[in-house]
């Protein structure tokens, strides 16, 4: 059937040629835009999780719901222990965090204030990276003021910015800051409302000496994230839990889901119509060549046999195009995520969205570029479905009439 | 060997375009008969050899090949029928186009699973006879009428079927090729002992046929 399905496909040039020409560009198409798709939406996750959020975060049980000064950790040090005998922990660090509102002449505005230690950051989070502007690790009453926060109340480096809020002890906590840097994660609302300032001098005003909000780590490796916090998990004192990423940022995996979600209808829609003018143009090349199937059941080809046939022509033609689509495809994907496209303004354009770089990342995936493969193959050989079925429909007599 | 018992046939049964094309037909053939079935245009020829060839449904009745009713058997077992014991000559050649020649008439021996070197053998010795050895590598669309018809022949004759059944095969020929073709079946039935049924309205093709079967009006006269 083989032999015969190849003399087809080479007489029935038109046919063959259209039927390739789609399922090339489709495949193309499919595995690149998925490859673009994944990119962002990794680049988006590491982004957000390098920055600042890392991959795990350990609280108090109540601290999420609660709030306030009541859940802090405060015995840093026996967790600080433990991550430290926890295998593929990268780097961790203790963060504490207060609210109120920074005044600068005639502006205010409510600000997060996190007080951070420097040297453990630095390992841990892109803070430092995302220094615009100033030197990392001052110390003393220094702020680091996110851009857009900055904006907001006019300041630049060297400005005064007054601070009311709390402390610890729920006492009353004003202090006068010198704005020593300002820092963009791209994380728009981050930016917007957060600043830091040096642990120690945090602990002196707010008195919080050594607890923490918060401590947060990083993994060497994603994939072993959940695993890695469940071990944490069932180490940690009672009253201590742990969030990984995905529920810390829940907005974000479901903005991605949706994201996806939309992606992938919008990519069913393009599947849709190729789907359909592949079985279109089989069909018509099909309906012309019912005489000749009349006659190939006449003369002892049976059914199946002619099922065979149009499914080896469908696969013959799929097959070849895939191998040229996929080899293609991969490289684009490979040589975009190597050699991002750049797009100057983007990121001022989607800051909102957490995008803090020009270039358009790209996920070389081997695994998403087979199942892309594997799902083109599929769709056409499914195309073939409806015109065995009309084949089938006929008669010797009635196929050999056909006009 | 083949006998046909009270079969009908109607197209467009119930409907007002109703045609009772084959009425109540019984019907014997013998094994190495040469039988031509002979009436006018229209009345039921080649209907009777599709039934005959289980190429068609037939209404109603009974059709026997050797010691099988063949009319009510699945589409698939029909199909094996055809391959297996009957060989077909169509008045419009039906060649398989994407073919050559060669390989058209080896078509139903590789259906059959002949080794490679019996199809090869078995094709020329048929091209040999039917004089068409220079086109075996030919595609059917560049050989005449009468070319294409041999190969056919050659077709349907090649892995030695029980039965022949042949709808017009000379109502595209001039005279020349159709002499040609019927002294060709005439020696396959001689000396391969193939049982051989034409429809045909060509005086020359009843002259030379052992048996007329006449048909008028969808029934035997």
């Amino acid at each position: 059937m083989v032999g015969l399905a190849l003399k087809n496909l080479s007489f029935y040039k038109g046919r063959s040629i259209t039927t390739f020409l789609l399922t090339f560009f489709s495949a193309y198409f499919f595995i690149v835009y998925v490859a673009f798709m994944d990119g962002s939406h990794s680049s988006m996750l590491k982004n957000a999780l390098d920055v600042y959020t890392g991959s795990m975060q350990i609280y108090q049980k109540e601290y999420r719901e609660e709030g306030g000064y009541d859940y802090l950790i405060n015995d840093t040090q026996k967790v600080f222990n433990l991550l430290d005998n926890t295998r593929g922990i990268r780097a961790y660090s203790a963060r504490v965090e207060t609210y109120g509102i920074a005044s600068s002449g005639e502006r205010s505005a409510a600000m997060m204030l996190t007080g951070v230690d420097f040297e453990k950051e630095a390992k841990l989070s892109e803070l430092k990276k995302a220094l615009k502007e100033g030197v990392y690790d001052s110390k003393g009453a220094c702020l680091y003021i996110g851009s857009e926060l900055g904006k907001k109340l006019q300041v630049k480096i060297g400005d005064e910015v007054s601070f009311v809020g709390s402390a610890i002890d729920y006492s009353f906590v004003a202090e006068l800051f010198k704005v020593c840097g300002t820092f963009k994660t791209g994380m728009y609302d981050f930016d917007n409302q957060s600043a830091f300032m040096n642990r120690d001098y945090f602990d002196e005003i707010f008195l919080s000496r050594s607890s923490a909000s918060y401590i947060v780590a990083n993994v060497n490796e994603m994939e072993e994230n959940d695993r890695i916090a469940e071990e944490v998990a069932q180490k940690l004192p009672e009253d201590l839990r742990v969030y990984t990423w995905q529920e810390l940022m829940k907005s974000m995996v479901e903005l991605m889901k949706i994201d996806s979600l939309f992606g992938y209808i919008s990519m069913s829609l393009f599947f849709l119509v190729i789907f359909f003018v592949v079985m279109i143009y089989g069909f018509i090349n099909v309906s012309t060549r019912i005489r000749e199937f009349g006659v190939l059941k006449s003369i002892g080809l049976s059914d199946r046999a002619i099922d065979r046939l149009l499914l080896d022509e469908i696969i013959i033609l799929t097959l070849a195009a895939l191998a040229l689509a996929v080899p293609l495809g991969a490289y684009t994907a490979y040589y975009f995520e190597i050699h991002p496209i750049v797009i100057p303004g983007m990121s001022e354009m989607y800051k909102q969205y957490g995008v803090v770089s020009d270039t358009v990342p790209t996920r070389f995936s081997p695994l998403t570029i087979g199942w892309n493969a594997a799902l083109v193959f599929a769709l056409n050989l499914l195309s073939i479905l409806y015109p065995m079925l009309y084949v089938r429909s006929f008669t010797p007599v009635e196929a050999m009439r056909h006009v | 060997m083949i006998k046909l018992k009270h079969v009908n046939k109607y197209f467009y049964q119930g409907e007002p375009r109703e045609v009772h094309a084959l009425k109540s037909i019984e019907l014997e053939i013998e094994r190495g008969e040469f039988s031509v079935i002979n009436g006018p245009s229209g009345c039921g020829k080649t209907t009777l050899l599709n039934a005959i060839g289980v190429l068609d449904e037939i209404t109603s009745g009974e059709i026997w090949l050797e010691e099988r009713e063949i009319a009510h058997l699945s589409p698939r077992e029909k199909t094996e029928i055809r391959l297996t014991q009957m060989g077909f000559v169509f008045q419009a050649y039906n060649l398989v186009p994407v073919l050559t020649v060669a390989e058209n008439i080896g078509f139903v021996m590789r259906l059959q699973g002949y080794p490679a070197e019996e199809i090869r053998q078995r094709v020329h010795e048929l091209a040999s006879i039917l004089q068409i050895e220079e086109k075996l590598d030919t595609l059917p669309s560049l050989l005449s009428g009468g070319q294409q018809q041999r190969v056919a022949v050659a077709r349907a004759v090649a892995s030695k079927p029980k039965i022949i059944l042949a709808d017009e095969p000379t109502a595209n020929l001039d005279s020349k090729n159709s002499i040609k073709l019927m002294e060709m079946m005439k020696r396959l039935n001689e000396k391969e002992g193939i049982t051989i049924l034409f429809s045909s309205h060509d005086a020359y093709v009843v002259e030379n046929a052992r048996r007329v079967i006449m048909l008028d009006d969808g029934a035997l006269v």
